[in-house]
C-alpha cells in the first residue's frame, strides 16, 4: 500500500546529496584518467555511470518495501553472508594479489562489501531481540565473537582494510548502545598480546604497508613512494586546486589507485583545500543526518540500524582520507560513493536507502 | 527467535550516546582539516614544487665553444660535429634482430650488442649509448637500414677539432671533462658532471668567454620517464671565438724548423709584445682530450718524464749561458766600468788565485774590445769584465730587464728564474765571493731565466727601452661580430739604460749574425741581429756520459736592424751549441716572417762557416 506520506516524509536534500556525490565521483574519475594509456583506464568512468545507475536503482529499491520486512530476515542475512565469505576463501577470483571477488555472469563483485551491512543487520536485530539486557555487559559476547569471527574470514582474503572496518562498526554499536568503555580494556589487553599473533596473519604487503607508515623513510622507491605521491599529490592542489583536469600528479600515473582507494588525492589535488573542504561537509552531512534519523526513530532496531549504518559510513570515510593524508597506514578502503566499484557503490546506496526508508517511515512505528 | 515488535529505545541511552557520537563526527572533520590545513596550505608551495619536479624533466643542450684563430683569422681550433648511436630500449621492438644488424655495421659481436641493450632494460625509456663517434660509413649504413631499426638513432654532438694538426698545443691547450677533484671546489660548482672545460692554456684562461650558454629544454615526463612532450626550450648560446695575436705560418714554421727537438720556440713583436709564435716539445695531441681521454693514455702523458704538458716557453727555468753577457755588457756600459774600447786579452784561459776558469775556445781569442768579445762570445773577457763590473750591478740590471720575476702572460705558472743574492747572507753560509761573480758573468751558477724571459729582455734592446708584457689573445669576438675584449701593449716598465748603450749592443748583436757565432741565422736580405749562448748543465767533461746532461743551446735574435718587427728565441734542451742548433732555427722562423724562400740547412758547404772548427760560447 502505497501511502502519501511516504512522499512527504521523504528526504529530498539527502537524497539529491547522494546523486550530486556520486556525480561528482564519475566526474573525478574521467578527469583522474584522460592521459591513461589503456582503453580500460580511459573508460572507468564510463562503467562508473553505469554502476552509479544501478546503484540509483538500488537506492529507490531499498526504499520501496518496509525495512522492517528485512529485520525478519536479519539472521538469514547475516549468515547468507558468511557463507559467501567462505565461498569467495574457496573459489574466488585472485585480483591484485587478494582473493576478493567472485565471478557471477559476466560481472565481478565483492563479497566482503555487503558482509559490512549484513553485520549491522545482524547487530540491530540482536539487540532489539536483547534490548532489555542491555545493561548487561555479558550480551556483547556473542556478538564479539560473530564479529572477529567475520573479521578473520575477511582477513583471510587478505582484507585488512575490511576486517578492521568491520570490528570498528561493531565496536562503535556496542559503544553507542551503552557498553562502558571499561570493557574494552581487556580487549585492548587482549589484542596487544594478540598482536604478535595477527601479525603473523598479516601478508608481507601488509606489514611493508605498517611499517613504512611508521617510518616513511623505509622504502622510498615502494611502498613509501605511494604515500609520498599521494601527499604531494594533495599537497600541491594548495587553497583552490589546480583545477579541472590539471591534476598532473594523478593523471600522469604518478599515484596509483587514483581511481578507488586515492580517489580523495585526485579530488583535492583538482579543488584544493576548498575543495576538500566542501567534500567532507558532504560526507558530515551525510552521517549527521543518519544519526539524526536513529535517533528520531521510535523504532529501536530502526535507531540501531541507522546508527550503525552511519557509523560505517562515518569509519569508513575517515580511514580512507586519513590514509590518502599519510596520517594512517595504507589499507585498502575505497571512499563510499566516489570511488570506483560496484559492490562498494551498491553496498553505500544500499545503506542510504535504508536510511531514507527509516526516515520516511518513522512515523509509523 | 521472533521478530519483537517495535519499541521505543531506553530514553536515556541513545539520545545521548548519539549526541556523542555526533560530536566525534564533528571531531573527525576537524582532524582530517587541520591535516589538510598543514599539507595544502601550510605546505602546499612545496608540495607544487614536488609536482612539478615530479613531471618535468631538463635537459641541458651544450652550447658548442667557440672557436680560436689567428691574427689572420685563420682556425687553430674548431669544432666539427661527432655522431654518437644511441638506443631507447622500449622502442626497440627486436633487440635480437636489431643487434645483428648493428653488430654488421659497428664491427662488433652480436652478443655484445644485445648485451648494451639489455643493460637499458630497467629505465626503457632512458637511451643508452651504443657507440661514440661514429665514422662516416657507419654513419651513412645506419641511416639507410633506419627503417630496420627502430628505437636506434644517431646524436650529433660537437666535439673539438684541431685542423693544422696539433700546433701551438701547450698554448692553445686542452678541453675534457671535468674532473672529481674540480667538482669539490666553490668556483665549478655550476658545472655538471661530464661537462667540458678547458684545463690548460688559452682554453682554460678564456673559458668562460669561450664555452658560451648552454641551452635547455624542459620535457614532462609520466611516472616511467616517457617523455610525453617538449615544455619549453632555451636555445644555447655559442662561445665567443678568440682571436690570437699568433700568426699560423710563422707558427708552422718554427714548428717544422724545431722537428724532433727539445725545449722551446717564442717569436713575439718587440714594439708591442704581441706574440706570434710559441713551440713548447715535447707536446701531445689535443685530439686525445677531445673525446673522453682513457685512462692509460692520460698516464702516458702525466707520467711521461718528457712532462708534454708543460709549457717550457714560461714555465721552465735554464742557466742563460753566453745569452747573459748582454747583461753585464749593459751594466758596464751604464756604470762607466766598461767602454766600447775596453779591451781584456783572452788567452783561453783566466786564473781567479789558484783557480782556473777556461774559455770554449782552446788557445784563446786574443786582445778583443767589447764588441769584438760580443761577437766572439769570449769567456775569458767576460769573466775579467764582469769583474770590473761587480756583481751588485750586474743584478741590478738584470731585474731592470725583467729577469728573476714572471712575465706576466696569465696562462698558467709562470718560472720566476732565479738572481744571485750577493748581501750578506744568513749566519752560517758563505759570503759572495768573485768566484761567483766570474761565474755569473757568463750566465752560469745561480743565474736561471725562462725563454720569455729573455726574450722580452732581448724586445727590449732591440725596441729602446721598454719592457712589454707578452700576450697572446688580441680580440674576443661574439658569434654575431660584436668586439667583446679587445687588448692592447701593455708596457710593464723602463729599462732605464741610455739609448747609445743599446745602440751599441744592437750592433753588436748584427754583428754576431753577420760574422760571428750566430752566422748560421743569417738570412740574405734581412739584417738580424743575435746572441748564441751555450749553458752547461753538469760539469764541463761531464756532458758527454749521458744524453741529458748535454748542454742547452740558446739563440735570441731581433730583426731588421733598423725596424726592429720581430724577436725570436730558441732554447734547444740538451742540443749542443747554441750556434749550431739553435741559431738555424731562428733563421727559419725569420724566413717565414719576412717572406723569404726557405734555403736549406747545408752542412758547412756554401755559407762560409764563421769558426766552425770550434763552436760554441
Amino acid at each position: 500500500m502505497f501511502d502519501r506520506r511516504l512522499l512527504t516524509s521523504f528526504d529530498w536534500g539527502f537524497a539529491a546529496t547522494i546523486l550530486g556525490m556520486a556525480a561528482l565521483g564519475i566526474l573525478t574519475i574521467y578527469s583522474g584518467n584522460t592521459l591513461a594509456t589503456s582503453a580500460f583506464r580511459q573508460t572507468l568512468y564510463l562503467r562508473q555511470v553505469t554502476w552509479v545507475c544501478v546503484g540509483v536503482g538500488v537506492l529507490f529499491l531499498a526504499c520501496t518495501v518496509s525495512y522492517r520486512n528485512l529485520a525478519r530476515f536479519a539472521y538469514v542475512i547475516f549468515g547468507l553472508s558468511l557463507c559467501l565469505l567462505i565461498v569467495v576463501l574457496v573459489l574466488g577470483k585472485v585480483g591484485l594479489g587478494a582473493q576478493r571477488w567472485i565471478r557471477i555472469g559476466g560481472f565481478t563483485f565483492q563479497p566482503s562489501e555487503f558482509t559490512k551491512l549484513a553485520l549491522i543487520f545482524f547487530l540491530a536485530r540482536y539487540f532489539d531481540d536483547h534490548r532489555e539486557e542491555l545493561h548487561r555487559p555479558k550480551v556483547m559476547l556473542l556478538p564479539a565473537g560473530l564479529t572477529l569471527l567475520c573479521a578473520l574470514l575477511v582477513l583471510k582474503q587478505p582484507d585488512l582494510g575490511t576486517a578492521l572496518l568491520l570490528v570498528f562498526i561493531a565496536l562503535a554499536i556496542m559503544l553507542l548502545l551503552g557498553l562502558h568503555w571499561r570493557y574494552l580494556v581487556p580487549f585492548a589487553v587482549g589484542g596487544g598480546v594478540l598482536t604478535p599473533l595477527l601479525w603473523a596473519f598479516l601478508k608481507d604487503y601488509q606489514r611493508r604497508r605498517i611499517l613504512v607508515f611508521l617510518n616513511p623513510d623505509l622504502d622510498p622507491l615502494g611502498a613509501s613512494y605511494h604515500i609520498a605521491q599521494s601527499k604531494i599529490a594533495v599537497g600541491s592542489g594548495g587553497a583552490f586546486g589546480k583545477g579541472w583536469l590539471a591534476a598532473s600528479q594523478s593523471q600522469l600515473n604518478f599515484l596509483p589507485m587514483n581511481h578507488t582507494d586515492f580517489l580523495f588525492a585526485v579530488l583535492a589535488e583538482q579543488w584544493g583545500f576548498l575543495g576538500s573542504l566542501v567534500v567532507l561537509l558532504l560526507y558530515a552531512y551525510l552521517i549527521t543526518r543518519g544519526l539524526q534519523i536513529a535517533r528520531d526513530s521510535t523504532d529501536f532496531f530502526a535507531s540501531v540500524l541507522a546508527a550503525g549504518i552511519s557509523a560505517m559510513l562515518g569509519i569508513q570515510v575517515f580511514i580512507n582520507v586519513a590514509m590518502v593524508l599519510g596520517m594512517l597506514p595504507v589499507v585498502g578502503i575505497p571512499l563510499p560513493l566516489l570511488s570506483y566499484g560496484g559492490s562498494s557503490m551498491v553496498v553505500t546506496m544500499l545503506s542510504l536507502g535504508l536510511l531514507l526508508n527509516i526516515h520516511m517511515r518513522r512515523f509509523m512505528y | 527467535m521472533r521478530l519483537k515488535s517495535p519499541s521505543a529505545p531506553p530514553l536515556q541511552a541513545l539520545p545521548l550516546r548519539l549526541r556523542r557520537a555526533m560530536l566525534c563526527v564533528a571531531v573527525g572533520c576537524l582532524v582530517l582539516l587541520l591535516r589538510l590545513w598543514y599539507l595544502q596550505i601550510l605546505e602546499g608551495d612545496r608540495y607544487f614544487t614536488l609536482s612539478t619536479n615530479n613531471r618535468l624533466r631538463v635537459r641541458a643542450v651544450e652550447a658548442p665553444r667557440g672557436f680560436i684563430l689567428d691574427r689572420h683569422g685563420e682556425a687553430l681550433v674548431e669544432n666539427r660535429p661527432t655522431f654518437d648511436l644511441y638506443a631507447t630500449p622500449e622502442d626497440v621492438v627486436s633487440p635480437a634482430e636489431a643487434a645483428m644488424v648493428l653488430a654488421g655495421i659497428l664491427r662488433m659481436a652480436p652478443a655484445e650488442v644485445e648485451a648494451k641493450l639489455a643493460e637499458g632494460r630497467a629505465r626503457p625509456y632512458q637511451p643508452i649509448l651504443l657507440r661514440k663517434d661514429l665514422d662516416e660509413t657507419m654513419m651513412v649504413a645506419v641511416e639507410e637500414r633506419r627503417l630496420d631499426l627502430p628505437g636506434i638513432n644517431l646524436r650529433v654532438r660537437p666535439v673539438r677539432a684541431y685542423p693544422s694538426g696539433g700546433i701551438a698545443a701547450n698554448l692553445l691547450g686542452y678541453v675534457s671533462e671535468v674532473n672529481q677533484a674540480q667538482l669539490q671546489r666553490e668556483e665549478y660548482r655550476d658545472f655538471r658532471p661530464g661537462e667540458y672545460l678547458g684545463q690548460s692554456g688559452v682554453e682554460r684562461r678564456f673559458d668562460a668567454f669561450i664555452r658560451g650558454v648552454d641551452g635547455g629544454e624542459q620535457v614532462e615526463v609520466d611516472a616511467r620517464g616517457r617523455a610525453l612532450r617538449l615544455v619549453s626550450r632555451t636555445e644555447p648560446r655559442s662561445g665567443a671565438n678568440i682571436i690570437l695575436t699568433i700568426d699560423r705560418k710563422i707558427q708552422e714554421a718554427a714548428e717544422a724548423a724545431f722537428a724532433g727537438k727539445k725545449g722551446s720556440v717564442i717569436a713575439m713583436n718587440p714594439t708591442t709584445g704581441e706574440i706570434l709564435a710559441l713551440v713548447s716539445r715535447p707536446s701531445y695531441d689535443p685530439n686525445l682530450f677531445a673525446q673522453r681521454i682513457s685512462g692509460e693514455e692520460w698516464q702516458k702523458i702525466a707520467g711521461d718524464p718528457g712532462h708534454p704538458l708543460q709549457n717550457r716557453a714560461f714555465q721552465a727555468q735554464y742557466p742563460p749561458g753566453s745569452i747573459f753577457k748582454l747583461i753585464v755588457a749593459i751594466a758596464g756600459l751604464e756604470s762607466g766600468a766598461l767602454t766600447p774600447e775596453t779591451k781584456f786579452h783572452c788567452p783561453g784561459q783566466f786564473y781567479l788565485g789558484n783557480v782556473k776558469f777556461d774559455d770554449w775556445k782552446k788557445g784563446g781569442h786574443g786582445t778583443l774590445d767589447l764588441r769584438g768579445a760580443i761577437v766572439n762570445s769570449c769567456n775569458v773577457y767576460f769573466y775579467q769584465a764582469g769583474l770590473r763590473v761587480g756583481i751588485d750591478e750586474i743584478v741590478r740590471v738584470s731585474r731592470a730587464f725583467g729577469l728573476g720575476e714572471p712575465p706576466g702572460l696569465g696562462l698558467g705558472d709562470e718560472a720566476k728564474g732565479n738572481l744571485p743574492n750577493p748581501q750578506p747572507r744568513r749566519r752560517g753560509q758563505p759570503n759572495w765571493s768573485a768566484g761567483n761573480t766570474v761565474v755569473t758573468s757568463i750566465g752560469q751558477g745561480l743565474v736561471v731565466t725562462s725563454p720569455m724571459q729573455l726574450l722580452s729582455m732581448v724586445s727590449a734592446i732591440a725596441n729602446g727601452g721598454t719592457i712589454y708584457r707578452p700576450w697572446v689573445v688580441k680580440k674576443i669576438v661574439s658569434l654575431s661580430g660584436e668586439a667583446l675584449e679587445e687588448y692592447e701593449p701593455e708596457p710593464i716598465r723602463q729599462v732605464g739604460v741610455k739609448p747609445e748603450t743599446l745602440a751599441f749592443i744592437r750592433q753588436a748583436m748584427l754583428g754576431v749574425v753577420e760574422g760571428g757565432t750566430g752566422a748560421r741565422a743569417k738570412v740574405p736580405g734581412v739584417l738580424i741581429g743575435g746572441k748564441t749562448g751555450t749553458a752547461q748543465v753538469v760539469k764541463k767533461g761531464e756532458e758527454k756520459r749521458q744524453a741529458d746532461w748535454k748542454d742547452h743551446g740558446w739563440f735570441v735574435s731581433f730583426a731588421p736592424m733598423d725596424n726592429p718587427q720581430l724577436a725570436v728565441v730558441v732554447l734547444v734542451e740538451n742540443g749542443g751549441f747554441g750556434g749550431q742548433v739553435a741559431a738555424p732555427v731562428a733563421k727559419a722562423v725569420y724566413e717565414a716572417a719576412f717572406g723569404k724562400q726557405p734555403t736549406q740547412q747545408v752542412a758547412r758547404a756554401s755559407t762560409p762557416p764563421a769558426k766552425e772548427a770550434e763552436e760554441g760560447d
